[in-house]
């Protein structure tokens, strides 16, 4: 990495046109990806992202430069950029930098890189051969096993200087399940932030298997009936579904600008009493959690929201100047061709006062989303929409027929008011997450709740 | 390190690892783009960046390695990572380099240039200032950006075929936030150009959007007549483009498997494959070295071919379609579905008494390209007497696309390309369903 003394130059030189903060962001990530398709080994991809980026404040301004050139002219002429483009006034910078050893609280046992690829490639085969003996009728599997060995630098005008390293595993196994005239899908894709001991604790042949029984039950399911109807949404990636509607609402990026449904509400009740939400980039090895965040702040756990009431924003330091609110070591990008925003890491609705027999049985027509896909906000006015991967029917408090093809439309304000009951059996799912700062891994979760009425899509009768 | 320093470290590096057959990918891009806040640049980012991107094929198994940490030691360091991989890979693909096409077709695209950085910062900033004077209900949160790329791509391979290529993006956009009570809606709209005038007609676009979509409601759960936009449509005919790839019909991802020959859309429905269009990012050849042509995949309904490159074409018993990419994928160019005969009025008097959709959200979760099914979150209009009506949004559409793609009745007459920032691009004229299901209220 990066040289205190040559961070210093850069810096300095970021800031010599009258800028007021400027920081230095290296990155260094060494990946692995080894995909199989068809019971056979497709494709192995090594790859290294390599690049530094240059950030300067004058007050809220910013400005960003970016390079893969790390010669010290390299580096040096994307901090004249950077400067050029402040152009403020003339400065004499010198800075002094300070080491800061930052505790590593996501510790790693067997870094990927160490381990045979024979052993990777055996983990990848356990869990896509599983899926594919699951049932006959599945034809196709398809699975990713995808090291990340990425280390960070960030130095900045504060003095700071300092180094952190996530190391990150994903097993990632989708299964096609055919009739002949029809396919339907599966999906499975457990991550930690640890390195092959991640499979002590998952069993990649259960990873596959959960996959293909996905698949089945969707080619055995009829189309998901249309309309406004309550809904019980799982735990693990059902959190999907607070991390759209509400999450990103929460970030400084929209609220700090003024373009969130989420402005000017903290401290007021926004939704139901039982609802407890929380962001804590601390918790040991999960998907989403850091050490520190890309500015150089420590992760913390943030109650974002208790027994109903706003407690907290997620703000990045850009956030942090335009809205007058200290960082909450929210700030994250993908890597150096991205200007860090404030995002969300490990994020979850908590435990809650109801029994998950007693949420089914209240229910006396609607949807129990027993796996959640993907989806979408608008920020702005809290318009989401995400896809069910796995639903049934429940009909007079008993969970009926599978349905496919669903999706759940609403908006975020709305539907964390109608979370009115929240089970017992919190589970974290993981996903990445896209946004302007590039795509990041993150950790959704809940018990399993209920949502008094919410619109389902759908192409059934 | 310049093309020929990274090719003569490889060729040392190649020869001690026993590496025959290789293939060197260096791609260099930069770029600039700026961002308003309110009436101030609030931001502006500048990037410059090059990879190498190393495959080689040993016993028709590839192995891949890439870096962007251009050292010496890293790129032969390349070599022996790909041949390793290649060494367990298991794919019967039987993989090999091209030796190049007789030739190729020509190129016609502006010298690329990025122009200064005041000059981005002086249109953004008019943008913005436009935008604002629009309407008083244009609220914070409100952004214009211009921005300008070039990227350029050598590609070697150890036959001797070597070819370059060079492309410009300009573009720009303004994404605003008007507010009516409690009531914010947003919209978004891109263009290409990166002068004031050439990007102007995206503030009156994106204000107007914004507007008209003040108030809306969800429309009543039924079935509707329907009319996707045409710059609806484009995202999902991107989403649902890899049903096209022979490489995924090969491997069983694709329900168009075994159907070329086959009707598989309406008669008025030809989808078209063009890497020379004019106006877009053109592309002589593939990612493969392949000479590429126009090619009409599909032909008023019938499935005409898939997308090949050479290993899939050689397992199917078939020619590549000059479709192929550097990592034995399938890339499209400029792939669209023509324009019909109808203006927009035309179709709206057809389809009175249903809706008219302008925005699709959360595509990429609620399709699925290897089912064919989707259910999305939607806006647009009622078509109330053959004209736009009361804005209608949070509801959603569901279908399936090989269904959909059937049921298409009758086609626009133009087709919008929207902002393109790469050589793939998709497009369609506006599309008109008789019958879709709709869930709202």
């Amino acid at each position: 990495m990066l040289s205190k003394a040559l961070c210093s130059d850069i810096i300095a030189k970021a800031m010599s046109t009258g800028a007021d903060f400027a920081e230095v962001y290296q990155e260094l990530t060494r990946g692995n990806v080894i995909r199989l398709i068809g019971g056979k080994i497709d494709a192995i991809d090594d790859t290294v992202i390599s690049g530094v980026g240059v950030r300067a404040f004058l007050g809220t301004r910013t400005v960003y430069a970016t390079t893969t050139d790390l010669s010290r002219e390299g580096l040096l002429r994307c901090a004249s950029a950077v400067a050029d483009t402040i152009a403020q006034s003339n400065a004499q910078v010198s800075i002094n930098l300070t080491e800061r050893i930052f505790p590593n609280i996501h510790g790693i046992k067997r870094l990927p890189g160490d381990a045979p690829v024979n052993e990777r490639i055996g983990i990848l085969k356990e869990a896509c051969f599983a899926a594919k003996e699951y049932d006959e009728r599945i034809a196709q599997v398809q699975g990713n096993l995808i090291s990340i060995d990425h280390s960070i630098l960030v130095a900045n005008s504060e003095e700071l200087y300092t180094t952190d390293r996530h190391v990150r595993t994903r097993l990632a196994v989708s299964a096609i399940a055919s009739n002949g005239s029809e396919n339907q899908s599966g999906f499975y894709g457990p991550g930690r932030a640890m390195g092959l001991e991640m499979f002590e604790t998952v069993n990649p042949a259960q990873t596959g298997i959960r996959a293909a029984r996905q698949a089945i039950v969707n080619l055995g399911a009829v189309p998901c009936p249309a309309g406004v109807m309550p809904v019980a949404i799982d735990n693990g990636f059902g959190g999907v579904i607070f991390h759209e509607a509400c999450g990103h609402s929460l970030e400084a990026t929209s609220v700090a600008i003024g373009a969130s449904q989420m402005c000017g509400k903290m401290g007021q009740k926004i939704a139901n009493e039982k609802v407890t939400a929380i962001d804590d980039g601390t918790i040991p090895n999960a998907w989403g959690s850091i050490n520190i965040d890309d500015e150089g702040h420590s992760s913390q756990k943030n109650v974002l929201i208790e027994n109903g009431v706003l407690k907290s924003y997620m703000v990045d330091r850009l956030g942090s100047r335009r809205m007058g609110v200290p960082s909450t070591g929210s700030g994250r990008r993908q890597g150096y061709m991205y200007e860090p925003t404030s995002r969300m890491t490990n994020t979850y609705i908590a435990n809650g006062p109801d029994k998950n027999e007693d949420i089914i049985a209240s229910i006396e027509y609607g949807l129990y989303a027993a796996s959640m896909g993907g989806g979408s906000v608008n920020p702005v006015n809290g318009a989401f929409n995400f896809a069910v991967n796995e639903g049934y029917i429940i009909r007079n408090g008993k969970i009926c027929e599978p349905v496919r093809g669903a999706s759940l439309i609403g908006t975020g304000s709305q539907i964390i008011q109608d979370i009115d009951m929240v089970g017992q059996n919190l589970e974290l799912g993981q996903g990445m997450c896209g946004s302007s700062s590039g795509s990041v891994p993150t950790n959704v979760g809940q018990p399993l709740i209920r949502v008094s009425k919410i619109t389902v899509g759908g192409a059934g009768k | 390190m310049t093309f020929e320093q990274i090719k003569s470290v490889v060729a040392e590096a190649a020869k001690l690892y026993g590496v025959t057959q290789y293939e060197v990918y260096y791609s260099e891009s930069e770029g600039m783009s700026t961002e308003t806040l309110k009436d101030e640049i609030s931001s502006f980012t500048s990037e410059n960046a090059s990879s190498v991107d190393f495959r080689c094929i040993i016993n028709g198994r590839a192995g891949y390695a890439s870096t962007q940490l251009l050292e010496e030691d890293e790129i032969a360091d390349l070599v022996k990572k790909a041949a390793a991989n290649a060494a367990v890979c298991e794919s019967d693909d039987e993989l090999e380099f091209f030796a190049g096409s007789e030739s190729y077709g020509e190129v016609d695209m502006p010298e690329p240039v990025i122009p200064s950085a005041a000059a981005l910062r002086e249109a953004a900033l008019a943008l913005q200032k436009k935008t604002y004077s629009l309407s008083d209900k244009i609220a914070d949160g409100t952004q214009s950006a211009v921005g300008a790329a070039i990227s350029g791509s050598h590609m070697y391979n150890s036959h001797g075929l070597e070819l370059s290529q060079r492309y410009g993006v300009n573009y720009g956009y303004v994404s605003v936030v008007v507010k009516e009570g409690e009531e914010s809606v947003s919209a978004f709209k891109g263009a290409n150009g990166s002068t004031f005038e050439e990007l102007e007609s995206a503030c009156d676009k994106a204000v107007n959007k914004a507007l008209s979509q003040i108030g809306a409601e969800p429309a009543p759960t039924g079935e509707y007549p329907i009319i996707i936009a045409s710059e609806t449509m484009r995202s999902l005919l991107s989403t649902f483009a890899p049903v096209f790839s022979a490489k995924n019909a090969e491997k069983g991802l694709s329900l168009l498997k075994g159907k070329e020959g086959e009707v598989i859309a309406a008669d008025c429905v030809s989808i078209v494959d063009d890497p020379f269009r004019p106006g877009s990012v053109q592309s002589a050849f593939d990612g493969e070295g392949v000479a590429t042509y126009t090619k009409n995949v599909v032909e008023n309904g019938v499935l005409n071919t898939l997308l090949y490159n050479l290993s899939s074409a050689k397992k199917a018993g078939k020619t590549t379609t000059g479709n192929g990419n550097h990592s034995n994928g399938i890339r499209y160019h400029n792939f669209y579905i023509k324009p019909g005969s109808y203006t927009r009025e035309e179709l709206l008097k057809t389809a009175d008494g249903g809706i008219f959709i302008t925005e699709f959200k959360g595509l990429h979760a609620g399709a699925n390209a290897t089912t064919g099914d989707f259910s999305v979150e939607s806006a647009g209009y009622m078509i109330e007497n053959g004209a736009l009506g009361k804005p209608v949004k949070s509801f959603t559409i569901a279908g399936n696309f090989f269904k959909l793609l059937k049921d298409i009745a009758a086609l626009g007459n133009t087709v919008d390309f929207g902002l393109s920032t790469s050589p793939t691009v998709f497009a369609s004229p506006d599309i008109y369903l008789p019958k879709m299901p709709v869930a709202g209220k």
